[in-house]
This record gives structure tokens, C-alpha cells and sequence, in this order.
């Protein structure tokens, strides 16, 4: 009744068919993946015959991240940031343009062939559209079995069983394997492209927005599994959202991309609590909470203008075309003509801002997530107790167990399970 | 601010008196049915919905795809698409005047300028061969007789007023040149054109990104408070709507489950499916790892006509009435006169066995030995409700029931519920699109 672990079915899921080379068991913690200095860029071509290259879309421009055994790094940012780039050149479905990707020891940036597609065999990924990644003339058996067929794992029997078990892991009766995907529900796609992806016992599962296609009832049961599965198979994950809340919900430590970089990273609680970027105050600032009483206290930071292209990225820092901190500070010069590195602020903690420290503590970065003092109420809203005109309101004495909320009081409805 | 008993009869009361001039209502919705016959059979997308909405009031509508938000307001628009999308029973009365049974030249006359609305997807809503400004002058000079270059003039106004740079030159750009935050403001923009009194947004800032959003919704509040326009924003975000409307609507399966003021709905959330849905999502606010605690099941098939709580197969609080009987809005402290409108709303749901408040904050029933009424035709008639809550029990129950429940007609749904009900409180679901 009341956790999401759901230990039954593990039953028998352990390697049978024990899939390709697996690392010995590892310690947790250890760098499973390690990202130096890669670089995604998509060539820009005109005329039809001679395709002249006339410039780049930089998707992704440097960056630089880790991901321990075991854990799970959220990244996060708006479309166009290049997080699905990362994504994707990380499983190699892109080829990096410079960098490397070390996982488990070896770079995967120079593989080809079967080198490339014996490494690929222990990281799997989890895609956004459960209606666009399952062929639809393949049953649902051919689907989750096709991994195993492609890297030739047991009989054809024992493939069987297999698939199987990886439907009873993920939720599903096993006797849907005969059935279509034209057949299932959204959530029950997304179950059927997490069991392909758990097919060869993989290490570590990059998850590209696999709920943000779900409807809300919907994702808490995807975010229980994913979660329940990490647990039982020890999996790794790179879980890219753009939905900070349920990132920092799932991920151990976000990395926050802007427009090809990565301008902060920390441990999600911290991320939450303390950001330091501008961009991430931003972002923060402009989700909202399902509490009106919190959203009344909060001050939205509204960025000026939209993204600009990855194709000319500005020059100096990429926020600074929209950082309300520049504004604060008074367009420093710094900002336009220098491009911050990623340097640490505490341990775990880094941040790509010249001036990072001033957003410590500050007023936005208090508010963002509403835990500020409350500010004047915006005009005409109505507080929880009282009617826009001030008088009390009449029925809220009428019901039973009313509590009377105070601008400072807890969120009404806080963390299921308290 | 006006009152009635339960629809229809509008009449002033005490508190409408106490709210000041107790007149009608902008809007008046009463016993919507919308239903869509196609060739699968018919759709039941809204069934007997009622709603007022004050002048210059905020309401949010907030469901899950095919709860029949939509459907709703396309059918206060009369846009629902012909011939399949039916209005069968129901008055939606706009200052007293009976959209449903006008011409459609008539409605025509009072889209755009009484009552104006805003899409999900600009793109689509916006001619991509027109530039943005033939665009709003025919806009603007279908309802006004005013010259191309007043009309232009106004258009410029209205640009500048929903934040876009260099209006002048903007107006001889086409939609593509927009990006979608740019865009959306034109959508605004081109709604705002003739001040009217009812603005519906549907979902307008679900394509967009955070940052974008955040710079929609400002826009938006900002003039619907600034030109006293009614607004009704659709959203499946409750995030949204806490912070946009001062009433909410929730609805479910082409019902309204829930209906109450902001703060009290977030402050007593009392429906099964509102509480479900605060307790789906996680909070940025939170700060421990909380548990996600799941909707059970997937949405009901709109092709079957609803018999009983739409909510029921998947309410963990469902007693046996919720089978057979649908509940009905009434007001949680079961008072007759109800206030449909304004701060003073009465909160009302739809739900025979409320969960209580701490209920409600643990989201899930805490009553000792409770279990969720089984389907109907799966009791031995001799059977004790201990027996009956047993695992054993309804895993041997349960398939029969599918077949017997008009609301899980696809046995999908029954074995995948089979399959996970070592979980809290399960799985299967259901298409969806954000």
C-alpha cells in the first residue's frame, strides 16, 4: 500500500542469458561515465550541389560532467539548450565533433563497428515519444527482443523467457508480447520502451524527457519505476527534463544547461535550495508550485527576449543577453567579453558565473522557490483567509477541520507520505 | 457576484446581496452535454456540466487530456468541429443570451468581440501566408467599421501592449519569422483586438518553455486585470492556475469533480482526483524525497456512457454507490443555496465518500481495514467485506468485474491492474499529449 518498490518482480529477471561483457561489480561511486570537453555541432550548408559549409549550430560546446555508479544526473534546460544532443552523443547516435566520452574506462568518441556496438550494448536509452520509438509493425516481443537479437544472446527460448520477465518488470502482463504497440495506452508504450531498454542488462539508462509526453496522472507512475528499477539493477541514469521539479525530484545532481554549456551544477537539494546561477534562479523562478498561498509569495524573474541561436551564440558569457544580475549590476563588461568557466563554489558545486557570489543569498534567489518572507501580495489576489476586500470569509468557519493558512505556514498539501 | 440554488434558477441570496449588485453572471453554463458521433460510436465528451463566471472573474478549468476541457469551451465558441461535435442538451448563456440556439451568423458577430480565444498551438491558429498585420486588420475591421489605417493603428497599440519589440516592422512579418513565445504574443495581441468581455485561453503556454511561459502568464495577468476581461484558462498545470485564476474547476471524464476558489481548493483539496493529482506531482518546493503516489488506472473510454463515478475505478475511496450512482456537485458542507461565482464561491464536489483533510494530506484512505469497494457483479452474495479485501479475493475477482464494469470495457486495463497491484495504488494508464 505504500511504497513504490515493488520487489516482487524480480523474480528470475537476473542475467539468465547473461548479455554481453559486463564490468565486475564496482563499487557504487565510482565514475561510470566521464565527459571531458565535448562538443556537438551540426554543419550549416548552402547550395544544392556543392553544399558550401557556411557556418555551425554549436548544440552542445564543451561541456564537462561525471556520473558516478549508481547515481543519477539530472540535466536540465530549455529546448535548443543541447541536453538531447548530450543525450544522444553520449549512447554515440551523434558522433562528438571534438571530446571525449569515457564510460567504464574506455572513450567512446573514436569507436566504430563492433567495438562501438559491443560498448553500446551497456547503455540504453529511454526516449521522449513512447507513439514515435516503437515500430509499429513490430509486436511488442520483436520489439523488447530485438536488442537481444542484434547482439545474438541465447536461444531463441531463452530470448523469449526473457522478454517476459523484462514485461513483468516493468509492469506488464507478459502475455501482451504478441501484441501490437498501436494496442497500448501512452504509459504502457513507455513501459514497453523501458523494458527494451532493460533488455541487455545495461549500466547506465539516458532517459531523454520519458514522461514529458504522459499525462500527469500518468508520470508518477513512470518516475516510481524508473526509480524501483534503479534500485533493483543498480542502474545509472542521465535523466534529461525540462521540468526542474520532477528532475530534482529523480536526480541525485542536476546539471542546469544554457545554449550548448553547462552553467551549474550541484546536488539537487542544494541546486534547489541554493542556485547560484542567474539563469537557474531564473528557471526556478518561473516554474510553478501548485500552492497559491506559496505562489503569492514568490517573485517571478522574467527573462527578457527568447534564446538566442546556437548558431552565433553571443560573445562573453551566453546568459548575459537576457541576466537580469547584469542589469542589477550594471552591465559589467566582463560579462560580454568573457566567457566564464565552470569553477567550484562548495564542494560538489560549481557554477559559470563571473558573479556568482552576488546572487547568494539575494532576494531572487530566496524567493525563487517561495521560501522568502512573503512579499506584499500582488493586487487583487486573495489571501486564503480573506476575500479580495478584506472581509473574512463567511463559509471557510462553516467546514470542518479548516486550517487557516498563514502566509508562512507549510504548503497545504506538502510531500505525499508525511 | 451572483447566486443561485442549484442550476438552474439564478437567484439572489444573501450573499450575492453582500457582494454588492446581485446581477447575472458573464457567463452561465447550464447542463452542457457535448457528445461527438463518429464512426467508432459516439464520444461522451462533456455530460451535464454547470458553471457561472462573474464579469472580470479568473476561472481555471484544470483535467488531463479528454476530460472535456477543451470541449467545453469550443462549445462556448460554437467551434466544435462539424458535423460530428454536438451540443445535445444545455444553455450557455452569455449576458443572458442563448449561445446554443443562435445562427451562425449571429455567433459569428459575437466571436472575436464579445467572447475571444486563445489556442495551445500559435502556428496553427495563425495564417502562415498572411502577414500579422492582414491579419489583424481583418480582424479588427470585421467587427468595427474603421479604416485600414486606424486599424492599423491599433494594431501597433496592441503589439506594444503584449511586449513585442519594433512593432511597426513586426507587422509585415509572417508567422514563421516568430519564435513560438513571439508568436503566442500575437495570438494575445489578436485577441485582445476588440476588448472583449470573455477571453478563453486553452493551454496557451504548454508548447512553451518555462522562461516563456513565465513572460506569457505575466502578460496575460497583466491584461485581463488591467481591461477587466473575464478569463478562463484551460490548463493541465495546477502550478498554472494557483497562481493565475482566484476559481478552479476540475474536471474529469466530461464532468466537473471539483469546483472552488483557489485558495480553498489548494487548502482543502476534497475530491479523490484532486488529491490525486497533487500527490502525482513533484514539488519544487519540497524538500524531501517524497513519494509519487500514482492515479490507479488510465483514464475511463469516453465511447462508453458514464454509469456511476467517472472516478471510481480508480478512486481509492470508492464505496459500492460510486458503481451505479454519479454524485453530483454539491456543496462539502452540504448547505442548498450555492454561490456559483465570485471570492465567495461555494466549494462543491462530487464525491459520495469524501476522504477527510488528513486524507487528503497523506493521499490515500487511512480509514482502519478500508478498502475500495470491488466492482459491482463480483460479490458472492454471501460474502463478509473482510473476506472481500482480501488479495485473494480480488485477484480472483477481479477479471469478471471488467467485464461487468461499463468503465473498464478493455480487458488490458484489468490485467495490468492484476499485475500491479503490489503497488500503491497501481498502474495502467492511458494516451495522453501534454
Amino acid at each position: 500500500m505504500s511504497g513504490m518498490m515493488d520487489v516482487r518482480s524480480t523474480t528470475a529477471t537476473g542475467p539468465t542469458s547473461a548479455p554481453p561483457p559486463k564490468a565486475a561489480p564496482a563499487q557504487v561511486g565510482q565514475s561510470l561515465l566521464r565527459v571531458d570537453d565535448l562538443r556537438v555541432w551540426f554543419p550549416i550548408t548552402e547550395g544544392l550541389i556543392f553544399e558550401r559549409h557556411i557556418g555551425d549550430v554549436r548544440a552542445v560546446d564543451g561541456i564537462d560532467f561525471e556520473i558516478r555508479r549508481g547515481e543519477t544526473l539530472g540535466l536540465v534546460g530549455e529546448s535548443g539548450c543541447g541536453k538531447s544532443t548530450t543525450g544522444r552523443a553520449i549512447v554515440r547516435l551523434y558522433k562528438p565533433t571534438t571530446g571525449s566520452i569515457t564510460f567504464d574506462g574506455v572513450d567512446l568518441a573514436p569507436l566504430e563497428g563492433a567495438a562501438l556496438r559491443r560498448m553500446r550494448a551497456r547503455m540504453q536509452m529511454i526516449f521522449q515519444d513512447p507513439y514515435a520509438s516503437l515500430n509499429p509493425r513490430m509486436n511488442v516481443a520483436g520489439i523488447v527482443g530485438e536488442p537481444l537479437d542484434i547482439h545474438s544472446v541465447g536461444t531463441k527460448a531463452e530470448r523469449n523467457e526473457r522478454v517476459r520477465d523484462l514485461l513483468a518488470t516493468v509492469g506488464l502482463n507478459p502475455d501482451f508480447a504478441v501484441r501490437y504497440p498501436h494496442e497500448f495506452s501512452g504509459g504502457q508504450r513507455q513501459r514497453i520502451g523501458v523494458a527494451r531498454a532493460l533488455a541487455l542488462n545495461p549500466d547506465l539508462i539516458v532517459a531523454d524527457e520519458p514522461i514529458s509526453a504522459l499525462d500527469v496522472s500518468i508520470q508518477a507512475q513512470i518516475i516510481n519505476l524508473l526509480q524501483r528499477l534503479q534500485g533493483e539493477f543498480g542502474l545509472t541514469y542521465l535523466f534529461i527534463a525540462h521540468d526542474l521539479s520532477v528532475v530534482r525530484h529523480i536526480s541525485d545532481r542536476i546539471a542546469v544547461m544554457y545554449l550548448g554549456r553547462i552553467v551549474e551544477v550541484a546536488p539537487s537539494r542544494e541546486l534547489n535550495r541554493e542556485p547560484v546561477h542567474p539563469y537557474t534562479v531564473a528557471l526556478l523562478s518561473a516554474i510553478p508550485i501548485p500552492d497559491p498561498v506559496v505562489e503569492s509569495r514568490r517573485r517571478r524573474i522574467i527573462l527578457k527576449g527568447d534564446v538566442p541561436s546556437p548558431a552565433a551564440p553571443p560573445p562573453g558569457c551566453r546568459f548575459h543577453t537576457r541576466c537580469w544580475l547584469r542589469d542589477r549590476l550594471g552591465d559589467p563588461e566582463r560579462c560580454s567579453t568573457e566567457e566564464p568557466v565552470l569553477r567550484t563554489m562548495a564542494t560538489g558545486h560549481d557554477v559559470a558565473c563571473h558573479f556568482a557570489e552576488e546572487v547568494a543569498g539575494s532576494a531572487e534567489q530566496v524567493q525563487a522557490v517561495g521560501r522568502g518572507a512573503p512579499t506584499a501580495p500582488p493586487a487583487g489576489s486573495v489571501s486564503p483567509s480573506l476575500g479580495p476586500d478584506g472581509t473574512p470569509r463567511r463559509d471557510l468557519g462553516a467546514l470542518p477541520a479548516t486550517p487557516p493558512v498563514p502566509p508562512s505556514a507549510p504548503p497545504s498539501v506538502p510531500s505525499p507520505g508525511v | 457576484m451572483t447566486t443561485t440554488t442549484p442550476p438552474p434558477a439564478p437567484a439572489p441570496t444573501a450573499a450575492g446581496a453582500a457582494g454588492g449588485v446581485a446581477s447575472v453572471p458573464l457567463l452561465s453554463v447550464r447542463d452542457l452535454v457535448v457528445r461527438f458521433r463518429t464512426q467508432d460510436g459516439t464520444i461522451y465528451a462533456v455530460n451535464g456540466i454547470d458553471f457561472d463566471l462573474a464579469e472580470g472573474e479568473t476561472l481555471g478549468i484544470v483535467g488531463e487530456s479528454g476530460c472535456g476541457k477543451s470541449v467545453t469551451n469550443l462549445a462556448i465558441m460554437r467551434l466544435l468541429p462539424k458535423p460530428a461535435g454536438r451540443i445535445e442538451r444545455g444553455r450557455i448563456l452569455l449576458d443572458g443570451q442563448d449561445l446554443v440556439v443562435l445562427s451562425e451568423s449571429e455567433i459569428r458577430a459575437i466571436r472575436g468581440r464579445d467572447v475571444a480565444m486563445i489556442f495551445q498551438d500559435p502556428m496553427t491558429s495563425l495564417n502562415p501566408v498572411l502577414t500579422i498585420e492582414e491579419q489583424m486588420v481583418e480582424t479588427i475591421r470585421a467587427h468595427r467599421t474603421t479604416s485600414k489605417e486606424e486599424a492599423r493603428a491599433r494594431a501597433i497599440e496592441l503589439l506594444e501592449m503584449v511586449g513585442i519589440p519594433k512593432p511597426e516592422t513586426r507587422l509585415k512579418a509572417f508567422p514563421h519569422q516568430f519564435s513560438g513565445g513571439m508568436r503566442q504574443r500575437v495570438m494575445i495581441a489578436m485577441a485582445l483586438a476588440l476588448d472583449p468581455r470573455l477571453l478563453i485561453a486553452d493551454e496557451p503556454t504548454t508548447a512553451l518553455d518555462v522562461t516563456i511561459q513565465a513572460q506569457i502568464l505575466e502578460i496575460l495577468a497583466r491584461l485581463a486585470t488591467e481591461s477587466g476581461t473575464a478569463l478562463i484558462l484551460i490548463t493541465h498545470d495546477l502550478g498554472v492556475v494557483a497562481g493565475m485564476t482566484k476559481r478552479i474547476n476540475v474536471m474529469y471524464a466530461g464532468f466537473v469533480v471539483e469546483s472552488a476558489t483557489t485558495p480553498e481548493l489548494f487548502a482543502l483539496p476534497s475530491h479523490p482526483y484532486t488529491i490525486g493529482l497533487l500527490h502525482s506531482i513533484p514539488r519544487l518546493d519540497s524538500d524531501g524525497d517524497e513519494d509519487l503516489i500514482p492515479i490507479e488506472g488510465r483514464p475511463p473510454d469516453q465511447r462508453v456512457e458514464p454509469v456511476g463515478c467517472p472516478f471510481a475505478p480508480r478512486c481509492a475511496w470508492r464505496i459500492d454507490d460510486c458503481w451505479s450512482d454519479n454524485p453530483g456537485l454539491a456543496a462539502i458542507d452540504g448547505r442548498a443555496a450555492v454561490v456559483m461565482t465570485g471570492p465567495a464561491a461555494t466549494h462543491r464536489i462530487a464525491c459520495f465518500n469524501p476522504p477527510t483533510h488528513d486524507e487528503a494530506l497523506a493521499g490515500r484512505p487511512l480509514r482502519e481495514g478500508f478498502r475500495p469497494a470491488p466492482p459491482p457483479g463480483t460479490l458472492p452474495e454471501d460474502t463478509g467485506f473482510e473476506g472481500l479485501g482480501s488479495e485473494e479475493a480480488l485477484e480472483a475477482l477481479e477479471p469478471q468485474g471488467a467485464e461487468h464494469s461499463p468503465l473498464l470495457p478493455r480487458d488490458e486495463a484489468l490485467l495490468d491492474a492484476g499485475r500491479d497491484r503490489g503497488q500503491y495504488p497501481g498502474d495502467a494508464d492511458r494516451d495522453s499529449h501534454r
